[in-house]
């Protein structure tokens, strides 16, 4: 299973960045909103990448991704040429202030898989999205005759 | 309200075990009645979360149950397997009686009232 980044144009830096800061920086409850607006600053250099998690058993492969605090009818999921999408918005609530921005990131399908069957659920801020496999592609034991 | 909450340097509560623990991200907001801690906690469920007010410094513990189920294999991981750790200091005195707190989606909302000595109050001029 291959994993691309959401926006191929982006650099691949800005993503090592957003890591460098989201550390040593960590107690600054605020920061992590500046880089996750960067992209509503600067169109197209990029918006935040979800962190994905993909494991597989003999029958589904499962990406799991990190969406805190982001509700159910905020994620959406789209299968697109082969490409799985997952978008969620993520609202914050400051006092007054309302903000919110996306979150996105895009694995790429690999053959063999049932697309009509894939499911996902949202379960304490983890979205896990199951694909499984098709019927031709589990492992299987050929019996000698 | 900055000052409010500072990040603890106590020593670690457990002692004698070595654990690897991150820090959630967390936001503080305050208004002139309460204090509102929200911690991002991924992967943690409700009975994950432990929560402890002692000596004036909030310990927010989260155990991630990320253990990869058996006959599972991973393929790609970016996701940290970690359980969190926040400790944060106080220096308002909380109504400890009053506390809540809850776990949504991910996210522990914790209220903290403050005890009515800190709450401002107006002096009517006679």
């Amino acid at each position: 299973m291959k994993l691309i980044r959401s926006n191929p144009n982006s650099l691949s830096r800005v993503s090592d960045f957003d890591e460098w800061f989201r550390h040593p920086f960590a107690g600054l409850p605020s920061l992590s909103h500046y880089f996750g607006n960067l992209g509503e600053v600067f169109p197209g250099v990029t918006s935040d990448k979800l962190a994905v998690d993909v494991h597989e058993d003999k029958d589904n492969y499962f990406a799991s991704f990190e969406v805190p605090g982001v509700k159910k009818e905020d994620v959406k999921i789209e299968l697109q040429n082969g490409m799985l999408t997952v978008s969620a918005e993520k609202r914050e609530k400051d006092g007054d202030n309302e903000s919110s921005y996306s979150l996105t990131r895009s694995v790429s399908v690999p053959d063999g898989v049932n697309t009509e069957a894939i499911a996902a659920k949202l379960e304490d801020g983890i979205l896990t999205v199951t694909l499984p496999k098709a019927e031709h592609r589990k492992p299987r034991t050929i019996t000698l005759n | 309200m900055n000052a409010t909450c500072s990040p603890s340097t106590s020593a670690p509560a457990t002692s004698g075990v070595t654990e690897s623990l991150r820090k959630p991200l967390y936001n503080v907001n305050g208004s002139t009645d309460a204090y509102e801690v929200r911690v991002e906690m991924p992967g943690v469920p409700k009975s994950g979360v432990k929560l402890d007010l002692e000596d004036g410094i909030l310990t927010v513990r989260g155990e991630r149950n990320a253990t990869v189920p058996e006959g599972m294999k991973a393929l790609h991981r970016e996701l940290s397997p970690l359980s969190y750790i926040l400790r944060l200091r106080l220096n308002t005195p909380v109504d400890e009686d009053k506390m809540s707190a809850k776990l949504e989606d991910g996210v522990l909302s914790i209220r903290l009232p403050l005890k009515e000595v800190a709450k401002p109050r107006q002096i009517a001029i006679q």
